[in-house]
């Protein structure tokens, strides 16, 4: 598995995301901490999942505490270190000629058992600096509990969905509980507003985390845990999954691309906006195979929904919004919307690139001006399991999506095409 | 000792006992305590002591592979050296490896030669339960590593969270040997504590008040109630996750109503108390070591001993800290933040002690005080990565990444494991009659230290960088392409350093057969009564029980002060030490019964998981060892024990003999 693929930077906007002299300066800081050497590590290649380079001001909260903190640490290590190899130079004896005698007769320090003072002293004392650091702990916990959201904003919030092995993200525009918007692995986000976030899970219990934006949030099965996010800056910020959720637990990317409010603004609108059957012939024989052989697990707004729930007892409702979808098919339920599937800027849990020159073009003009990464979006069709490990074939249940391997070079073609057209 | 008599039992009369109601057949005792044969019954502490110390070094050695392995596989970005599925059971069995089957059995080994002897006690009080606690853990090991080649091992990370483990989502055998197996294994640790704890409050020399108890066995009897009452919590837990995989229940199935976090914090009310376990008895070891080598008392005894105690309490109250992420709320995050930063200052008191212990002393850098000096350094890393990581809000950025991993090396392996090791160099003589080399020690330890912060100190970096734990791979975009070759690199230098401790071992035998040293009893000039009897220890520790004035006793009695407070020489150790001649010594006899009943558990365990037909041939196994254990003679008169040549008929009596332990004493 090594198509994992060059996180940061759309077009224009990366620029601004990635501020390399900043990283520099943070990392060094973060280094310090470590104990590490500051030179080798100015030297390394750009990280782009890095804790110690904030683009929120959350981040940034987070990432001073951990300085101060960690400046606190640093000065005690170097004190304790400074002990030890001060005593060990001053106090060292030479081993003695004869090992049998392990030191001279009589050759004794002053015999001292103790000293109250003392004791109470260094008690004291890591008392008082724990004291301080936890002031400024709480300070920040109960702070970075206190969201600024407006109240005008937007997003109400965002429903973050985990599932072996990517993201769902359902937005909430307004009050009620259908999600007005349904996307995976990439989270869209107009720059500088704080949004809501529901973490959840669909399965077992996966960490949502954005090290640029904020810290982690576990997203537990049946648990709903609030959290918030912003996109300080414009760009594409990636983001592991970090709670281990089983077999391509490394391979379970998202990202959040911040955009201006006014692109989010078009964004929103065209993902609001249902799919539909296409008039190319080839992309029409493809959204037969489509529906044949795809639509069981993902659904194409306006196009898989079905109407008349009754009329389909094996369905369930999928996402709340009349999106149905075979229980049979997955243990969980779902697999993720394809609606607009050629406006994301990657596929297969966030880690293989729909686009080779995704750094180049803005990410709202991908799915027009971008050059599809054909080789890897029809390995991916033909057999998932081959680029990603899954559990496709478990007996307890599919899990992850099956290998078509049957399917002919032209119905991949047609696929492809048809996929294509859902921008 | 607190039980102690007269044997044979002279009657009112003046009658002799005479034992003529010997069982036959099975239930006969068994006889030697020499040979191969005689470590499969022994009941001796020592014995006992040395195989959970080769037990451990065993599974060390796998540990230590299972490493290697996964740090081949993250040595190149996109690597597929390891399948994902491969790579999650060998990252599972690492941690359940070095925690449960070489962490923990390494302190046991300790434990179980030490603690009988630092009190003054001929054994343990229970010696049988102390072999049953031994065969159960080994069987434990060996059912836990058998999953390997029966479907797979554990693959559901250590902590083996909910419901990741459930029979939907590890549909395959791994957890199922996961939980057996550490069920195992917890009998073998509670069984063995409750055996500890009463021979530390029961059985201690006469004059050794608590507050006269070395450091080591403060530190060993804290670990054993903190092992009393966090054993009992992941014994339910798995018992929970048993019946939830393989009898549908559903304690922690979401569609049914069950709780993921309820396993959560299960585990961690298990598992912090557990960090406790495996790094208070390296504080323990080194706190002989030290004072040893300094040539001057522990500083600040009463103090050691509290933030010891305090430790183990406190330790109770910041579980939750490994949850700061789960979604706990800001009140109880809050909380289990300000505990975990308060537990801090014991931790912070016990190495101030040990560096004013150091102050001024003279200080032998020998390979065991350089082995206690790499613990007070290495775990103060770990120690203060600690308190960043009970910063809540900065730990939403750092947990599950490789600063965590960084993090709870520097405490368990540059705590815990050069602990132990310092306490092998220090106590080899006593044990096996001849020191370790010097030379090859030197080797051992710098290989050691340089390969683990070469291995450990970059993983801080990778973490602050972002590099999540546990993934099976990271991309060459990811950047962390050259701190993870480095620390591939200082794995094996790791694996150099261990390769040359047992080097080690084998010179330092070799040497001392070709050219045999008189082995004095107490070679360290040491404090504690261990030293004051022959080495390697005669088969029933003191000739005579000891009697104890002071804390340190047996160094009050090499050393004196003489009018003018100069300290002065009253007798040399070769003079005053037990030679270990004393014949007149009853000892408890060996047994067969902890060895049956002990592995008749992993055939129940296979019986769960594979037919419950096994459970017949286990049954009888079980109710054999059980009956045979309560049916054989506690005290087999006729059993012998090499250095037990006194008669049985009673004209000996001016002789100190002693019986040992509650079994024996209540039946006689």
């Amino acid at each position: 598995m090594s198509q994992k693929e060059s996180p940061v930077g759309t077009a224009s906007q990366s620029d601004t995301a990635r501020r390399p002299s900043t990283h520099v300066r943070r990392r060094v800081g973060g280094l310090a901490v470590a104990g590490g050497s500051a030179l080798l590590l100015a030297g390394c290649a750009d990280t782009p999942l890095d804790t110690m380079a904030p683009e929120s001001p959350i981040a940034n909260e987070i990432n001073n505490l951990f300085i101060g903190v960690g400046i606190v640490a640093v000065i005690v290590f170097i004190l304790v270190q400074g002990a030890v190899i001060y005593m060990a130079r001053r106090f060292r004896v030479a081993p003695p000629k004869d090992e049998s005698q392990i030191y001279p007769d009589e050759d004794f320090p002053e015999q001292i058992h103790g000293n109250t003072r003392l004791e109470i002293g260094w008690t004291i004392l890591p008392t008082v600096i724990m004291a301080v650091v936890a002031f400024f702990t709480l300070g920040t916990l109960f702070n970075l509990d206190d969201v600024s959201a407006s109240d005008n904003r937007q997003i109400q919030k965002v429903t973050v969905v985990g599932q072996q092995w990517w993201w769902e993200f359902q937005y909430h525009l307004d009050d009620d509980d259908i999600p007005d918007i349904v996307t995976a692995n990439e989270l869209v986000l107009p720059v500088g507003e704080e949004i809501y976030l529901d973490v959840t899970s669909r399965d077992v219990i996966h960490s949502f985390w954005i090290p640029a934006l904020n810290g982690k949030r576990d997203a537990v099965p049946g648990r709903t845990s609030p959290w918030t996010i912003e996109a300080g800056a414009l760009g594409r910020f990636p983001g592991e999954c970090t709670e281990f959720c089983g077999l391509s637990h490394a391979y379970m990317e998202k990202w959040v691309i911040g955009v201006t409010a006014d692109d989010w603004q078009v964004w929103a609108d065209n993902q609001m906006a249902d799919a539909e059957v296409p008039t190319d012939a080839d992309a029409l024989a493809g959204w037969e195979v489509f529906s044949a052989q795809c639509a069981s697990c993902h659904v194409l707004n306006g196009l898989t929904s079905l109407n008349d729930t009754d009329a389909a007892d094996s369905f369930e409702i999928y996402d709340g919004a009349n999106r149905l979808i075979d229980k049979q098919t997955q243990v969980s339920g779902a697999a993720p919307n394809l609606s607009h599937f050629a406006s994301r800027s990657t596929f297969a849990g966030g880690i293989f690139e729909l686009y080779e020159n995704i750094d180049d073009v803005d990410y709202l003009d991908l799915a027009q001006a971008g050059d599809l990464n054909r080789g890897q979006l029809e390995a991916w069709i033909t057999n998932a399991p081959e680029q990603k490990s899954n559990a496709w074939d478990s007996p307890t249940g599919q899990r992850g999506m099956t290998p078509f391997e049957a399917l002919s070079s032209d119905d991949v073609d047609h696929l492809v095409a048809f996929l294509m057209t859902l921008d | 000792m607190a039980i102690t008599e007269d044997r044979p039992l002279a009657l009112e009369s003046g009658e002799v006992v005479t034992k003529n109601n010997r069982p036959l057949g099975a239930l006969t005792r068994p006889q030697s305590d020499v040979g191969w044969a005689s470590w499969f019954t022994t009941v001796d502490h020592k014995k006992i002591g040395i195989m959970y110390g080769v037990g451990s070094l065993f599974f060390f050695l796998f540990g230590g592979v299972e490493a290697l392995l996964i740090r081949i596989q993250l040595s190149q970005p996109g690597n597929s050296f390891l399948s994902e599925s491969l790579y999650n059971q060998v990252f599972t069995m690492h941690g359940v490896t070095m925690v449960f089957l070489v962490i923990m059995p390494m302190a046991a080994a300790f434990a179980n030669y030490l603690l009988p002897l630092q009190v003054g006690a001929r054994d343990v009080a229970f010696p049988r339960l102390n072999a049953f606690s031994f065969w159960c853990w080994l069987a434990g090991a060996i059912f836990l590593n058998t999953s390997w080649f029966l479907g797979g091992a554990p693959d559901g990370g250590w902590f083996a969270y909910a419901p990741n483990t459930s029979a939907t989502f590890a549909p395959g055998n791994g957890m199922d040997f996961y939980a057996i197996g550490l069920q195992i294994a917890g009998i073998a640790s509670l069984v063995s504590a409750i055996n500890l704890i009463v021979t530390v409050l029961n059985m201690r020399a006469p004059g050794m008040t608590l507050l006269k108890m070395p450091i080591f066995t403060w530190m060993m009897l804290v670990v054993q109630f903190l092992l009393l009452f966090a054993v009992p919590v992941i014994t339910i837990a798995l018992f929970l996750l048993t019946f939830d995989r393989s009898f549908d229940a559903n304690f922690f199935n979401v569609a049914e109503g069950g709780s993921p976090l309820l396993w959560q914090h299960l585990f961690w009310i298990f598992g912090h108390p557990e960090v406790y376990i495996l790094i208070l008895p390296a504080f323990g070891i080194i706190s002989e070591v030290i004072p040893t080598f300094s040539r001057k008392p522990i500083f600040g005894y009463p103090f050691m001993v509290g933030s010891g105690i305090a430790i183990g309490f406190m330790g109770w109250g910041v579980w939750a800290h490994h949850m700061f992420v789960s979604g706990l709320g800001p009140i109880s995050v809050a909380a289990f933040s300000l505990s975990t930063m308060f537990i801090a200052v014991p931790t912070g008191v016990k190495i101030l002690n040990w560096l004013a212990t150091m102050w001024g002393g003279r200080l032998r850098f020998n390979t065991s005080m350089l082995f206690a000096v790499g613990v007070i350094t290495m775990f103060t890393i770990g120690g203060l990565s600690g308190v960043t990581h009970a910063v809540a809000p900065s730990d939403t950025q750092q947990t599950d990444t490789y600063y965590i991993v960084a993090h709870f090396h520097y405490v368990i392996f540059g705590g815990a494991l050069l602990g132990m090791f310092s306490g092998f160099y220090f106590w080899w003589p006593k044990v096996f009659g001849h020191k370790l080399n010097e030379k090859w020690g030197k080797i051992n330890f710098w290989t050691m230290l340089i390969g683990f912060n070469v291995t450990f100190g970059p993983m801080h970096v990778l973490g602050l960088q972002g590099m999540a734990r546990r993934h099976h791979s990271y991309a060459e975009a990811d950047g962390f392409t050259v701190w993870n070759q480095v620390v591939s690199l200082g794995s094996f230098v790791i694996a150099i350093g261990v390769l040359a401790f047992l080097i080690n071992v084998v010179v330092s035998r070799r040497e001392a057969k070709r050219n045999p040293v008189e082995m004095g009893p107490d070679p360290w000039d040491a404090r504690s009564l261990e030293w004051s009897t022959a080495s390697p220890t005669p088969v029933h520790n003191f000739d005579k029980d000891p009697v104890v004035q002071y804390q340190d006793d047996w160094w009050h009695r090499k050393w004196g002060t003489n009018d003018e407070g100069t300290i002065v020489r009253i007798a040399h150790p070769e003079d005053i030490a037990d030679d270990g001649s004393n014949t007149n010594v009853h000892l408890p006899s060996p047994s067969y019964w902890p060895l049956v009943l002990s592995f008749s558990l992993p055939i129940i365990g296979y019986a769960i998981i594979f037919s419950l037909w096994l459970l017949i041939p286990a049954g009888i196994m079980f109710l054999a060892g059980f009956v045979g254990w309560a049916l054989e003679p506690a005290d087999d008169p006729e059993a012998a024990h090499g250095h037990d040549d006194h008669d049985d008929h009673g004209d000996n009596h001016d002789a100190a003999t002693v019986s040992v332990g509650a079994e024996g004493a209540s039946v006689d």
